[in-house]
Order: structure tokens, then C-alpha cells, then sequence
């Protein structure tokens, strides 16, 4: 398994503290936590930045891992591409401890990966950047026309519409039948 | 490259249609009947929306709710332009004019549009709007269109508007057929023509069966108000429909003959007329308006 440290190396040495209790309060050293995509590749994550994802912040709160059991259990998202991923925790790193801005200059350029990042962001529920997805999804089409519109977002026609309907009908129907069949063999 | 936006959770799809704005977003409810039914579903709030009839297209002015920036769209028989920064046109295979209407007003949360403007087109076209539009909030019939043609107008589209806006004299001052409109249960009526004044009689006032009437100017005279208002404080226990008369006359209303002999009260610096059945009515006289507000 190998490991980036994407948290640690990107973040400004000279930092200034920005939560506001940790200004009175001594210095407590950031605590760091480990996430794997389907590439199976770890980076390495301050609490700080991971707290943008309500699903990881919630993970953080419920385990109490200490820095060593979090190293040995990296977080697992199977579902996540890695480089999906990758951008997710940079964008996290990028935004540790700052309020979000209402434009991000930051989010990733590439129109490919936006689907798939929209459907990562959605599932480790980190809305700020949900919410820049979606403008960016939306931006896509903007002074586009009907037509243009159905080829960027791939939608079906009404035929194609109808068509899915009917298939989808007919292998609930095939289902059923066959667990009806499954059931009465059972009986017997 | 494309992606698959109908495979978005439902969240998202709806936030990304909440980030676009109302000229895409029409664009969008054009490609299928499944992206009409979405944006039906996002409730988009917009500001009323403004119609306005010509011979060749029908104009729909759409404005979202904080941006006072509107789009136009002109709607032909087969096509429809799109007018923001820059003209566009959009085509959609076995859609006439009356599809692309039912469309845009099954998108825009409702079936009444909120201001509807003729203006001089066909008399066969007029029922072509009339069913274009069942209902609407407000009627108004271009001053520019003749008398003959605002006159056959408000007979076949009056049904539809809870308000109608009759911007020119239409009535041959000889054969005064006023109390027929006055008659019609309308919700509100508006006559104003400056370049002609209306002729307006007592038994107009009496017949009246209009909520809310405004007449600008009237030749009605001072007299007539007073037997109109004795002629109501006898009527006790007698329905009279209207709550609002708005009338201009063409001089500065002298306010003791209105009154003349009448007994009244001041309530809120005005005069109030007040019947043993419970009905009043408050009076405002301002420079040649007059304002008969009945209430009870």
C-alpha cells in the first residue's frame, strides 16, 4: 500500500491558528487521519481539513482512534476512484479552517471527472463543495440550446424514455414470476 | 464531454438546477417530458409573468424573483426566439404555437399568467388566444388598437381576466351602451381614455356589478354623485356588489354639492355615509378624483 501525505505537505508551515478558541487555548498538536480510495493509495489527512465531510467528521467523533490505530485503519472508500479522491482531499486541504469563499477558482477544471466527483462529494457529504460542483455542472449549458442540452448531459429522449420504462417493466415482471415460482417450489 | 445528469442523486440534480437560470432551465424542460416534469418539480420562484399578443407572436417576458433583467421569448407557429444577449432559436419536431404556450405555462408554476396585453391582431386570432390562455390575472387591450377592434376583444376575451384594462373610448356617446359592461361580473375594471371622456349616467352607477370600477375622465356631474349616494343610503338591506368607484371628472369635484344634503360623518379626515343596515361607504374627494369605498 503506499501512502501520500498530501495534509502534512500542503500546509503553510507558518501558518496562522484559525479556529478561534485555539488562540487563547495552548497549542495542541493536529491529529491526522488515513483514507483510501479504489486505488488503494492512503493520504494522509489533518482533523481540520477532514471536518468539511460530515460523513468523516462523524466517522472521527464515533471512533476516538488514537494517531497510531488511525494509521493502521485508513478509512476505506471502495466506491471513490483515487484520483477522484485525490482531488477531494486537496480541495479539503486547500480549505482547512478558512470560511468558504461564495466562488472557488480552486475546483478541478476537468468536465469528466465532475460527474464523478459530484456523486464522491455527495456520498462523504462535504456541501460547500457540493455546492461548487453543482454551479460548475450547471455552468456547462449555459446559453446552450434543448439539443445542445441533451448532448451534454446525455438525456434520454422521450422514446429512449419510454423504451427503459418498458424493460424495466418487464424484468420486474420476469422477478416476480420467478420468485412466485421459487416460492411455490418451496412449498411443495 | 457529456455526463449523465438524470443519474445524479436527486439532491444534486435539483441544486444544479436551482444554480441555472431561467433561460437555461426552459431550454432543459424542452429536452424530454422527464426534464419538463423536473423543473415543474423545482418550483422555480419567478415574477409574474407578462404576455403580450401580436400578429405574428405571442411574447412571453419571464423575470426570476430577484433579478429585474428579463428574458423574452417569441413564440411563432413552429419555433420559438429566444432573445438575451444575443437572438436564438429553438425548434422542437410537431410543436405548434399552442404546445409551445401550454409549456411554457405548465413550467411556470400554474396556469394563470399574470398580464396579458393585445394588441391589433385578427379577429380569428382572438379566439386562437382565447384558447391559448384560460385564465389570466390582467387584460389589457393596446390603446392603439381601434374601437371597433377593442370592442370585439373585450366581448370575446372578458371571460378569462379578473382584471381588465380598457385603455380607449369605445362607446358612441349617442347610443351610450356603458351599462352593458357595467352589468358583467367582473372582479375589476379599469376604462381610462384621456382623449375622450366617458359617459357616465346614475342609472350606470346603479347597475354596476363590477368589484372594483375606475373610470378616467367622466362627464359625470356632481349632481349625479349626490343622487347616487341619497339613492344608496335608502337602499337599505339592498345588495350592491362593487367595494371600490374610482372616478375622474373632468373639473375639480366640488365636495359640498357631492354632499348636499347628506348626512355624514368624518372618519380618517373623509366624509362616511353610514345605512341603518350596517353598510358604509367612505368618500375620498381629491382635485377631480373621487372614491366611493363601501365596506360592510
Amino acid at each position: 500500500m503506499s501512502s501520500t501525505e498530501q495534509g502534512t505537505s500542503s500546509a503553510a508551515p507558518a501558518e496562522p491558528t484559525t479556529a478561534p478558541e485555539s488562540a487563547a487555548a495552548p497549542e495542541v498538536p493536529e491529529s491526522f487521519y488515513y483514507v483510501h480510495g479504489k486505488d488503494k493509495v492512503v493520504h494522509k489527512v489533518s482533523a481540520g481539513a477532514l471536518q468539511h465531510s460530515a460523513l468523516i467528521h462523524g466517522m472521527i467523533s464515533n471512533l476516538g482512534y488514537t494517531e497510531e490505530q488511525a494509521k493502521a485503519n485508513p478509512f476505506p472508500f471502495e466506491n471513490i476512484d483515487g484520483d477522484i479522491l485525490q482531488m477531494v482531499v486537496d480541495w479539503c486541504n486547500q480549505h482547512k479552517g478558512k470560511p468558504t469563499p461564495p466562488e472557488d477558482t480552486n475546483l478541478p477544471k476537468q468536465k469528466e471527472k465532475l460527474f464523478d466527483l459530484v456523486l464522491a462529494v455527495n456520498y462523504l457529504e462535504i456541501k460547500e463543495l457540493l455546492t461548487y460542483c453543482c454551479k460548475q455542472v450547471a455552468m456547462m449549458v449555459k446559453g446552450k440550446s434543448p439539443e445542445e442540452i441533451r448532448e451534454i448531459w446525455m438525456i434520454p429522449t422521450d422514446a429512449e424514455d419510454e423504451a427503459a420504462e418498458k424493460e424495466a417493466k418487464k424484468r420486474a415482471g420476469k422477478e416476480a414470476a420467478g420468485e412466485t415460482a421459487a416460492a411455490a417450489g418451496d412449498a411443495k | 464531454m457529456p455526463i449523465r445528469l438524470l443519474s445524479l442523486p436527486i439532491d444534486d440534480l435539483q441544486y444544479t438546477l436551482n444554480c441555472m437560470d431561467i433561460g437555461d432551465l426552459i431550454a432543459f424542460s424542452l429536452c424530454s417530458k422527464r426534464t419538463k416534469n423536473l423543473v415543474k418539480a423545482s418550483n422555480r420562484k419567478m415574477r409574474p409573468i407578462e404576455v403580450y399578443v401580436k400578429e405574428n407572436y405571442i411574447r412571453f417576458e419571464i423575470r426570476e424573483g430577484n433579478d429585474y433583467e428579463s428574458i423574452s421569448f417569441h413564440i411563432f407557429d413552429f419555433y420559438i426566439k429566444l432573445i438575451r444577449k444575443e437572438f436564438k432559436v429553438w425548434r422542437k419536431r410537431e410543436f405548434t404555437q399552442i404546445d409551445w404556450i401550454a409549456h411554457f405555462i405548465s413550467i411556470v408554476n400554474g396556469s394563470m399568467i399574470d398580464y396579458l396585453n393585445i394588441d391589433t391582431v385578427s379577429l380569428s386570432y382572438l379566439d386562437a388566444v382565447y384558447q391559448f390562455f384560460p385564465k389570466c390575472h390582467r387584460l389589457d387591450i393596446n390603446e392603439r388598437s381601434s374601437r371597433e377592434f377593442t370592442k370585439i376583444a373585450f366581448w370575446k376575451l372578458y371571460p378569462i381576466a379578473e382584471k381588465l384594462d380598457i385603455n380607449k373610448n369605445i362607446f358612441d356617446n349617442d347610443e351610450n351602451d356603458i351599462s352593458k359592461y357595467l352589468a358583467l361580473n367582473l372582479t375589476e375594471l379599469s376604462f381610462i381614455d384621456w382623449q375622450k371622456p366617458f359617459k357616465l349616467e346614475l342609472e350606470d352607477l346603479l347597475v354596476l356589478n363590477i368589484a372594483r370600477l375606475t373610470i378616467s375622465p367622466t362627464n359625470i356631474t356632481e349632481k349625479e354623485l349626490n343622487r347616487f349616494l341619497k339613492l344608496w343610503m335608502k337602499g337599505n338591506h339592498k345588495f350592491y356588489r362593487p367595494n371600490n368607484i374610482r372616478l375622474s371628472l373632468r373639473n375639480l369635484v366640488n365636495r359640498e354639492e357631492v354632499l348636499r344634503g347628506v348626512k355624514y360623518q368624518i372618519v380618517s379626515n373623509r366624509p362616511q355615509l353610514k345605512r341603518a343596515d350596517g353598510k358604509e361607504v367612505l368618500i375620498t374627494i381629491r382635485g377631480r378624483c373621487v372614491t366611493f369605498n363601501f365596506q360592510g
